[in-house]
């Protein structure tokens, strides 16, 4: 009389599964607000949300795919020399549970690509009226700014809250990346060419603009302190830079 | 006892491959050129002075009368600059060398972060003769010899940014420096404020050195030559 195998248990699995689903979704919702730079742009609050949208999304895939690779290496190991026989409790043929994962993989893919291009419409959408125009050359290795319509440049880039700004970026020499991590704003700076972004500043103070292309010797320097201020503050500014110039 | 043996095995590549990067490391960084301190010497309570030279080689300053490993890059004197916190640096440079546009004339032929928003410029004749000394906030930035721009690293001392420029000499006659001869230099003297300790870069922003993209190869992207630090202390 032939033994029936022992269906194997996988109680363990479901177990991991929604353990590490619940740990992904706290830290996909905690976790981008604290480990990302202050968000100062409507465009970093749209970089941030993102995140977690997607990482709450992959929280499940995540877990299982984490959860079934953790129960095999500890039960699914075989050591020795000889090989095993099969398992006499395979599962060969599943078509609810193949149907379900192409249906959820799909649906799951859709969105996420639904959302990002929803996302990425929405930061390269129009700039609006009266947009403040900054001029941005990189060089080796400072960034300086100029602002048209006055005769001001300067090392440093302060900008008006609640305005929407449109930066024309160029580079004298080799390639730069001018980048805003705080504003959600990055973009190469390209000799002999000017490349746009725009994004209204939301929040007041202080941020740093790097440079993200490696462009030679001082590049880890090539870091300028900018700044939000009211629109009362930064005609203000403007003004007294005017008469120093 | 095979398990052991790979684990030992893992363990040694490792130890071993962490010691070949600290070798480099050290390797590394005892090359790197190490100059003299060049000290802001104090004046009056609350200033100091510092004079420092640009040369078209580096042959008169800190790489030695032989000039180093390239005697013929473009090289400012000194490029470990030390200043006391919470003073003002009144600043002298004779730059020797000849020059020419600047990349981005509008910025940098500006003076900018000096005491006043200016410098004092001696230029002298061709001949090598000294003329008055003019106060300027801007100079012709078709004929730069070099500019002395210095900002500070974030989150590593105060906010800084001074940057001047310097006039190509137009000096053809013979004045010896050590053991090298040049034309008369340009003097340019100006003041800043430096605020609590931090650790400062400075560097030319006119591309003089050579080769590669913007001509900011070898002289300009190697320690040492035209660029340099300004620790305040």
């Amino acid at each position: 009389m032939a033994m029936t195998p022992k269906k194997e248990k996988l109680t363990g699995i479901y177990i991991s599964t929604f353990i590490m689903t619940v740990l992904g979704v706290v830290i996909g919702i905690y976790g981008p607000s604290r480990l990302m730079p202050r968000s100062m742009s409507d465009n970093m609050h749209l970089s941030i949300l993102t995140i977690v949208v997607f990482t709450v999304a992959a929280a499940p895939v995540a877990a299982g795919v984490y959860a079934v690779s953790l129960h095999a290496l500890r039960h699914w190991t075989h050591r020795g020399d000889d090989v095993p026989a099969p398992a006499a409790d395979q599962t060969r043929e599943h078509p609810v549970l193949v149907t379900s994962w192409v249906l959820a993989s799909t649906l799951l893919t859709v969105f996420l690509l639904v959302w990002g291009l929803g996302a990425l419409s929405v930061d390269n959408g129009g700039v609006g009226r009266n947009p403040l125009v900054v001029d941005v050359t990189g060089q080796q290795w400072l960034w300086t700014f100029s602002y048209p319509g006055s005769n001001v440049q300067s090392p440093t880039l302060v900008l008006p809250e609640g305005r929407t700004v449109e930066f024309h970026i160029t580079a004298l020499d080799v390639t730069h990346g001018f980048w805003i991590a705080n504003m959600g704003v990055q973009i190469d700076a390209n000799v002999g060419t000017t490349t746009e972004i725009h994004t209204t500043p939301n929040a007041l103070g202080t941020f740093d603009i790097r440079c993200t292309q490696f462009c030679g010797l001082n590049h880890a320097y090539m870091v300028t302190t900018g700044t939000v201020v009211t629109k009362d503050k930064f005609a203000q500014w403007l003004a007294s830079q005017s008469t120093k110039a | 006892m095979e398990r052991s043996k790979a684990f030992a095995t893992a363990l040694v590549s490792v130890l071993l491959g962490g010691g070949a990067l600290a070798l480099a490391g050290f390797a590394l960084a005892s090359a790197a050129p190490h100059q003299q301190a060049q000290v802001c010497q104090p004046t009056t309570p609350g200033n100091c002075s510092l004079t420092i030279s640009s040369f078209p080689d580096s042959l008169a300053g800190e790489h030695g009368k032989d000039g180093g490993a390239h005697p013929d890059w473009v090289s400012y004197s000194n490029f470990n600059l030390v200043a006391k916190a919470n003073t003002t640096v009144t600043m002298t440079i004779n730059q020797y060398d000849s020059g020419g546009t600047l990349n981005n004339k509008a910025f940098f032929g500006r003076v900018w972060g000096t005491t006043g928003g200016t410098a004092q410029y001696m230029i002298p004749t061709a001949a090598g003769a000294d003329t008055p000394v003019q106060t300027l906030s801007k100079v012709d930035p078709t004929n730069i010899g070099h500019t002395f721009t210095l900002r500070g690293i974030p989150g590593n001392g105060s906010p800084l940014f001074v940057s001047v420029p310097l006039p190509a000499s137009p000096s053809t006659n013979s004045v010896t420096v050590g053991d090298s001869t040049y034309g008369s230099p340009v003097k340019v003297t100006f003041s800043f404020k430096v605020g609590g300790p931090g650790v400062y870069e400075w560097n030319c922003e006119y591309p003089c050195g050579g080769s590669r993209e913007g001509q900011f190869g070898y002289a300009m992207s190697s320690f040492g030559y035209m660029s340099g630090t300004l620790t305040v202390k």
